[in-house]
């Protein structure tokens, strides 16, 4: 049975639908990436998914129809790395950790999960006081991901984690993420407009071109495809 | 010496009251990013509900409770119901129904309790010997009500955000609010509870304020204040709690001062002096002494 | 004809019945303007019959609608939220009483005066508007507001202070060129009030058809767009605040001349005041050109209407209810949903419109008489009706 099962999801902003009947599976345990050049709804996808904008079609974790609030979402166990890191800047890292266990109430549970996310990520470790605004480019999206992984996630959905990093650190990144992925084995959806390193850790491919996914397959039947390649791959 | 530290504490216990008001005002920017020009009319009419209730024979104190009870449900209504669906229109749409709140909420309490000046009780004694001396200058027992409760406040308040999850969540709220929600924190439940404090707190500074305004309890009551509060919420950078406290207590004093030194401004400007600052502060500083937002500027 | 439809047909949005288009200069849009023209004209002249008192209301209602006219300027047209119109007004009525009292001026000289003021203390008010926007703005004028009145009690030995001034009939007599008598002022009054009404509003109907015009729509709407575009936005709303003020403050005057009695408490020239004005401009609809008009006679009205089973603090009350169930139900005004409504089956289209060009040249082409252009029966519109209550160009067919 699949993680996250999405299946005929239609959502936009006002009348006009951005994406259209998507549909898009995760095994368990097993990550998968979502190709799609600017403006084809990748971002849009997410946030349907994540309740923040309202959607049509069905959502399943574990098989189990998910609801439309931000907060369901979260329950159900599935966390959002958004877009542009969504670092809470005005609070500290040790906050902004916290935040991320809002759901959750075992003390012990949050205070141990705090000191694996700091171990994980040293940077944030160093800069536990520090305000979240003042980290850099590649620090923040270590929080970010950091921080949706403090609610346990059984399904962590990343929308273009590598935007603006220099190549070394999201090398860094790629290489945590899959870390977790194979000790957690936490399922993991991965949206990405320059996806090489991100394939590398897929098991599938999904390609989205204006609010419609057009294929599924391998990553190496993508890397075949000497035009996919090109596009959405840089060689 | 005597006549100064009478102005300096006569502006200190406006600056309470200020910044009491301005904290409330600053709860609700920090929620919704408004500025909410009904917030002295909604501390006017919980004030009013609290004096009905002594009325009633509840003794003061509780009916002070009632107020703030009552002041936290009106704000949190205002909020869910009638400000949250037009935020997304425009940020006119907004002001606007702060504006009809304003004029609503004052003539509303006008037409339940009457234009005619009522006397709202203190929580203590206070009566013409009930004072103790300071540096030569006299202090009565509701002045002293007036410090204390701007100091419980300011200690609940920093506890609240600092020590508590829910100041956490609510400080993230305020920070980025949909970032809050992909954590699960319930946005809209921190939202009503952020306009619900200010009103209850709002609530506190109407009834504090009433044993020592010129004119008692009556519709003009909130007004001075609320300009006085705008100040200091300014003056402190809209989105700081220090800086409200800090900036009610300035504002309060620079009132006293000017009113009492300089004869062209006299008694009869003071809410002037209080616009002309704001419009100063607007113009120089626009984030005020402590504010973390840049403020909208062309 | 036949193709020219078929042509437009396929471009045409989804509208279930095309508007008759009236370009400008047209015979037929001549036509209409002369019928509403002498409507109006007939209306006022009605207006002469009625008892001094309703006379007198008329009155009142056309100068809180010059005043609106003003407010409109800069909050319906240009987005700047003023809750310090009221102190605009007061400029313009404590000029025109202090200069009749204290300098003996004629009545109508101190009108100029009193709309320079206005016009200068918009200015002043408008230049921290080239810093800070939205909320902060309006707190500036809210600053204006509540200085006026306080100013006018201050310096009492120029403006009567909390006593106020009383301006005697006797200084207020018509001209006499009017051959009116003092005892006639109510209808000097609502003569020259009336003509003020529709010059002020041919003003801004030709000034928001202008380039300055289209860059205070701008500031409203996109300011960071038209920023690029090359529109000085600062100067743009300076400007708008002064214009702003100066009609603000010719009303006034007007005000004052007839009602002849001044005070600071009397919620004339307080914060009420503003959020009368405010109340009316989006009762009768934000950046319309009719809305002052319509909001002014609504809310001078309605208090009246009400005032018979309850008195006094339920005007403030109603002003509140209204402006938030606009807000939430009617945000375009009233004349802003007549335009709506109205657009459904006429549009003015301005004379260099392709569609009534296209529609004029088939004509010729199909050997009909030349005309010029004449209203398009059947012509189809290159929008649909549209929400956006401010076209300029479909004003005179709301009117």
């Amino acid at each position: 049975m699949s993680a996250l099962e999405i299946s005929g999801l239609s959502a936009g902003y006002g009348a006009a639908d951005v994406v259209r009947d998507i549909s898009i599976s995760v095994p368990a345990g097993e990550v998968v990436v979502v190709l799609g050049a600017n403006g084809a709804g990748k971002t849009t996808t997410m946030r349907a998914i994540c309740g923040l904008i309202d959607r049509r079609g069905s959502v399943r974790v574990d098989g189990v129809e998910i609801g439309t609030k931000p907060a369901d979402v979260v329950r159900a166990g599935v966390s959002l790395v958004p877009q542009g890191r969504g670092t809470l800047g005005t609070l500290t890292v040790l906050d902004n950790l916290r935040v991320g266990a809002a759901l959750r109430g075992d003390r012990a549970g949050i205070a141990d999960d705090i000191e694996r996310w700091t171990t994980v990520f040293p940077v944030l470790a160093e800069r536990v006081d520090q305000r979240a605004g003042t980290l850099s480019g590649g620090e923040q999206q270590m929080l970010a991901v950091a921080r949706a992984l403090m609610a346990r996630p059984r399904v962590l959905l990343c929308d273009e984690p590598s935007l603006g990093l220099a190549p070394r650190i999201v090398q860094h990144l790629f290489a945590t993420l899959r870390d977790i992925n194979r000790e957690d084995s936490t399922s993991m959806l991965i949206v990405e407009q320059n996806a090489e390193l991100a394939m590398d850790l897929a098991s599938s491919v999904n390609l989205l071109e204006v609010g419609r996914m057009v294929r599924t397959g391998t990553p190496a039947s993508f890397r075949e495809d000497t035009e996919l390649r090109r596009a959405y791959l840089g060689y | 010496m005597e006549l100064f530290v009478e102005r300096l504490l006569a502006g200190v216990t406006n600056g309470s009251i200020f910044a009491l008001l301005a904290l409330a005002l600053v709860m609700v920017y920090r929620s919704t990013g408004t500025l909410n020009f009904a917030q002295g009319e909604f501390a006017l009419f919980s004030a009013f509900f609290a004096w009905w209730l002594v009325g009633t024979g509840l003794p003061v104190w509780a009916a002070v409770i009632a107020g703030m009870l009552a002041g936290f449900l009106l704000c949190a209504a205002a909020e869910r119901g009638l400000i949250r669906p037009v935020q997304k229109k425009s940020e006119l749409a907004t002001l606007i129904v702060a504006l009809g709140l304003f004029s609503g909420l004052n003539a509303a309490v006008a037409l339940i309790w009457g234009t005619d000046t009522k006397v709202m009780p203190s929580i203590v004694p206070n009566g013409l010997d009930d004072y103790f001396e300071l540096f030569g200058a006299r202090v009565y027992g509701d002045t002293v009500v007036t410090w204390v409760a701007l100091a419980v406040v300011t200690l609940l308040m920093t506890v609240l955000f600092t020590k508590t999850e829910l100041g956490l969540h609510m400080r993230a709220v305020a920070d980025n609010a949909e970032s809050a929600a992909l954590t699960g924190v319930n946005t809209s439940r921190i939202l009503m509870l952020g306009w619900g404090l200010a009103g209850a707190i709002g609530a506190l500074a109407g009834s504090l304020a009433t044993p020592l305004a010129p004119e008692q309890l009556s519709v003009t009551t909130m007004f001075p204040i609320f300009i006085g509060a705008c100040a200091a919420a300014l003056l402190g950078g809209l989105d700081s709690l220090a800086g409200a406290v800090i900036g009610g207590l300035i504002i309060g004093v620079v009132e006293a001062m000017v009113t009492g030194y300089v004869p062209l401004v006299g008694g009869a400007m003071q809410q002037t002096t209080a616009m002309v600052m704001i419009v100063l502060i607007l113009v120089v500083r626009p984030n005020g002494l402590f504010g973390s937002k840049e403020l909208e500027r062309v | 004809m036949p193709t020219v439809t078929d042509r437009e047909r396929t471009t045409e949005p989804r509208t279930e019945r095309s508007p008759v288009l009236l370009a400008e200069g047209s015979r037929a849009y001549r036509i209409v303007a002369l019928v509403i023209v002498g409507a109006i004209t007939g209306l006022a002249l009605i207006g002469t019959t009625l008892s001094v008192y309703r006379m007198s209301q008329v009155t009142a209602v056309m100068i809180t609608a010059i005043a609106v006219v003003g407010l409109n300027l800069a909050t319906g047209y240009t987005g700047l939220l003023s809750i310090g119109h009221s102190a605009l007004f007061g400029v313009g009525a404590y000029a025109t009483g202090i200069l009749i009292l204290d300098y003996a001026y004629s009545p109508l000289l101190t009108l100029p005066v009193a709309t320079a003021l206005g016009f200068a203390v918009g200015l002043i008010v408008g230049v921290p508007a080239l810093r800070i926007r939205g909320l902060y703005f309006s707190l500036v004028t809210l600053a204006l507001g509540i200085a006026f009145p306080e100013i006018i009690r201050r310096f009492d030995d120029f403006t009567g202070g909390a006593a106020g001034l009383l301006i005697r009939s006797q200084f207020l007599t018509p001209p006499s060129w009017t051959g009116l008598t003092r005892f006639e002022r109510g209808l000097w009054l609502y003569g020259l009030s009336f003509v003020s009404l529709v010059v002020v509003m041919l003003l801004v109907r030709n000034l928001m058809r202008s380039r300055t015009g289209i860059a205070m729509r701008g500031v409203r709407d996109h300011e960071v767009a038209i920023r690029s575009n090359g529109v000085d936005v600062a100067r743009t709303k300076v400007i708008t605040f002064g214009l702003s003020g100066a009609i603000t403050g010719y009303a006034g005057g007007l005000f004052a001349m007839n009602v002849g009695a001044l005070s600071p408490d009397g919620g004339s020239f307080t914060l009420v005041k503003s959020i009368e004005l405010i109340t009316a401009m989006f009762i009768g609809g934000a950046g319309t050109l009719l809305g002052p008009l319509i909001g002014s006679t609504v809310t001078v009205f309605l208090p009246e209407l009400t005032s018979t089973w309850t008195t006094g603090p339920i005007s403030g009350v109603l002003f509140g209810v209204t402006l938030i169930v606009l807000v939430f139900f009617m945000p375009e005004g009233i004349a802003g949903r007549l335009q709506i409504v109205i657009r459904r089956f006429v549009r003015v289209v301005p004379s260099d419109h392709p569609v009534a060009r296209r529609r004029a040249s088939s004509t010729q082409n199909s050997g009909g008489k030349v005309t010029g252009e004449e209203p398009v029966a059947a012509g189809g519109a290159e929008h649909p009706p549209g929400p956006n209550s401010d076209d300029a160009s479909s004003e005179g067919s709301s009117r």
